[in-house]
């Protein structure tokens, strides 16, 4: 029962990632979004704290060091400033995509591109019904997107785009730059088919790299507004202390407590092969946004008017959240995941019934 | 998945056995008469001989310090509220009462109480009386009036929801000083049945979880013996008693939340059936019923982890306050939201008693009274969290 104490070294990472979070990306956060982009230097460093390569595995070229590890490190920046977290992360949402694509050579190819931050991959979630060409809606701008998978059903396709991205302005990360394309007319460099559950852990990972990023902005919204409405009086005393908002908050910090946990317990089911990690990844990203959106919405309600005004972080994390739960395909999609797999899906405490263990 | 040792999978596999077997048609024949199982119905013997199981079962623990398996007892507690959370309570054992005894009981009085557990030739219940009609949730606004009469202590009052106290060999009474203390007037002795002047009143009539007794006290003029008041005066010094007395339910309240998810995974099981049987193709109320199961499937899990966690910090000697009043926080609402989310997968067919669900739905609604409202966990955890004053 050991699942809840991170490994030395997580710890370690999630410290550092933290301390780096609140001295340097928190404070700039706003001029990055001015900017559309993280500065150089904070590019360096997240780099060297291994953003990119964390959950490649080695055979990728990447760092091998799992799910968990990832989850982590995303939270940890997230909760400083996420608006650049997509662009400096180019393979972020496609790492399931990359180990699942069954020509080895050619996820290979892409993963070094990505680690290279010559190329970026998305991930399109596409209905499982034909609806015409799947479009990426929106993708950073940098490093240059020049490899779609496309997740369709049980079907996987990568295609490899030519053309730049059409400039878009999105409802948050502006720090990451952003553009659309479209899958038509792209050059298709492959096509598979895969099990149902690989399926849901292709998308699963994708989700579970956006819920990471939902927990760290609701924990900084949360923290926030704590500070806020401890110190604001109203009628007398803090905003906080008066019941109907002191109740609030205890419900949102127990939704974002549970969030965490299921989203961390989902990524060490990834690290440890377990075959329904995409399921729980799935059901952790929903928990995680439901409880994301819940408490930045109260970060800004809390804040009342101010809550409305650029002039404090409350209104870009209300983006943010927003914004991941729209990501991966969507919450209908997500449902549609969910209701394929669950009959098949066991209890987590039954699982491992007859095992050695 | 959540690794779990052969010792507790057995465990588990004896809970579900035993839940299968008596617990589930216990269950529902006490839901049908109103009444409780009575003590002597042999279900108890059977446990008071397998030794342990009982106190297992309601969360007890094997005993004191590195001994103590509060894993194990979370998941018992989720497995036998799983078949039935009534008769799960009304299973033998000190109950909450043994949990007062070993945070504030001298080696004596543990001794003395506890022994007659060791007994299996029949059952022996304990019981905790805390709540009294004007006194729930805010349980400093106890009345009942302990008096010093000599070498004896004399309690004059009324208690009520006292699990399984009619059958007990003892009951933990909590009784104040002087109201006008608060919490430092509290005292806490063990009463023996039949101590002339403790007075059944009646054994309630509840909406569901019916399992188990729910009995209601008159205390006129109990005299008790010095050698009962719990810990001794000593243990009264400063606001130490009370608080040692509240420690105890940093453990409990995840078991409680536990078996909300014990009775959540009841019902999604049998919404799990309905949908088998009745929508076995493709179709928009199978869809419907699918994604209804999912998001069940999620609350649960989701509580899970929070009790697991709990009981996790506890083990490492870790302050659990603020956890626990996660657990119980969050669990009792999930639970009920799935029980409805099973009924609407149902539909007009969960209106039948013999759905069970309708049951379940009138069973869990305790859960998130019992062991500190919905309400006074925001509130634990408002101060835990960011100094909500006490008081307001």
């Amino acid at each position: 029962m050991t699942q809840f104490a991170l490994p030395p070294e997580l710890e370690q990472l999630s410290h550092e990632a933290t301390r780096f979070a609140a001295a340097e990306l928190a404070p700039g956060a706003r001029a990055s979004e001015r900017a559309g982009a993280w500065p150089p230097a904070v590019l360096a460093v997240v780099e060297k704290l291994g953003l990119r390569e964390l959950d490649l595995p080695e055979s990728l070229g990447g760092a091998g060091a799992g799910a968990l590890a990832k989850v982590v490190l995303l939270e940890a920046l997230a909760a400083g400033d996420a608006g650049g977290l997509p662009a400096a992360d180019p393979a972020g949402t496609c790492v399931g995509a990359l180990l699942a694509c069954p020509d080895r050579a050619l996820a290979e190819r892409v993963a070094r591109a990505c680690l290279a931050g010559e190329a970026r991959a998305a991930l399109a979630v596409a209905d499982a019904e034909p609806a015409g060409p799947t479009a990426v809606y929106w993708a950073p701008a940098r490093p240059p997107l020049r490899f779609v998978f496309e997740s369709r059903g049980d079907g996987l396709r990568l295609y490899q785009l030519e053309r730049p991205l059409e400039p878009v302005r999105a409802l948050a990360f502006q720090a990451s730059g952003g553009g659309s394309a479209s899958l038509e007319g792209a050059r298709q460099l492959g096509e598979w088919r895969l099990s149902t559950q690989e399926s849901v852990d292709v998308r699963g990972r994708a989700r579970l790299w956006c819920a990471a990023v939902a927990l760290g902005v609701a924990q900084a919204a949360f923290d926030a507004t704590i500070a806020y409405a401890t110190d604001r009086v109203v009628f007398g005393k803090p905003v906080a202390h008066h019941q109907g908002n002191a109740f609030e908050l205890a419900v949102a910090a127990a939704n974002l407590h549970g969030a965490r946990l299921l989203a961390r317990d989902a990524a060490a089911s990834f690290d440890r092969g377990e075959p329904d990690a995409g399921f729980w990844a799935t059901q952790a990203w929903l928990a995680a946004v439901d409880a994301g959106v819940a408490v930045t919405d109260l970060g800004v309600q809390l804040l009342g008017g101010h809550g409305f005004l650029v002039d404090h972080p409350a209104e870009k994390r209300f983006r943010e959240v927003r914004m991941l739960a729209l990501l991966a395909g969507g919450r209908d999609l997500a449902d549609a995941d969910l209701a394929a797999r669950v009959l098949e899906v066991p209890d987590p405490l039954f699982a491992g019934a007859g095992a050695t263990s | 998945m959540i690794p779990l040792d052969a010792r507790t999978r057995e465990q588990l596999d004896e809970v579900r056995e035993l839940g299968r077997t008596y617990m589930r048609p216990m269950g529902l024949e006490s839901d049908r008469t109103g009444e409780p199982p009575p003590a002597d119905h042999p279900f108890y013997l059977i446990c008071s001989r397998r030794g342990g199981l009982v106190s297992r079962v309601v969360g007890e623990g094997e005993g004191d310090g590195p001994t103590w398996k509060p894993l194990r007892a979370l998941l018992t507690a989720e497995e036998s509220a799983y078949w039935d959370r009534g008769v799960a309570l009304s299973l033998p054992g000190p109950g909450l009462g043994g949990a007062a005894l070993r945070s504030l009981a001298t080696p004596e009085q543990r001794e003395r109480f506890l022994a007659p557990f060791a007994d299996h030739s029949r059952a022996h219940w304990g019981a905790m009386a805390m709540t009294e009609p004007g006194a729930g949730s805010d349980v400093a606004r106890i009345q009942t009036r302990a008096k010093q009469d000599g070498a004896d202590w004399v309690l004059s009052g009324a208690k009520m929801f006292c699990s399984n106290g009619a059958r007990a060999d003892w009951v933990v009474v909590w009784a104040t000083l002087d109201p006008a203390l608060g919490r430092a007037g509290h005292r806490a002795f063990v009463v023996p049945r039949g101590t002339p002047g403790f007075e059944l009143l009646k054994i309630e009539h509840k909406m569901g979880s019916r399992g188990y007794e729910t009995a209601s006290f008159a205390l006129d003029g109990v005299r008790v013996p010095a050698a009962n008041l719990l810990g001794g005066a000593a243990a009264y010094a400063g606001r130490a008693g009370f608080r040692g007395a509240m420690a105890t339910f940093n453990l409990t309240r995840p078991l409680h939340a536990a078996q909300g998810i014990g009775m959540g995974r009841a019902a999604h099981d049998h919404a799990l059936e309905f949908v088998r049987a009745h929508y076995p193709s493709h179709g928009a109320r199978r869809r419907k019923a699918l994604e209804r199961l999912a998001e069940i499937r999620r609350g649960l899990a989701t509580a899970r982890l929070i009790c697991l966690h709990a009981v996790w910090l506890a083990r490492q000697n870790r302050d659990n306050v603020l956890e626990s009043s996660y657990a119980k926080l969050f669990a009792p609402p999930v639970v009920f939201r799935a029980i409805a989310a099973a009924l609407d997968v149902v539909g007009e067919a969960g209106v039948r008693s013999d759905a069970h669900l309708e049951k379940l739905y009138r069973d869990v609604k305790i859960l998130d009274i019992g062991e500190g409202t919905q309400q006074v966990q925001r509130l634990v955890i408002a101060r835990q969290l960011f100094g909500f004053p006490r008081g307001d």
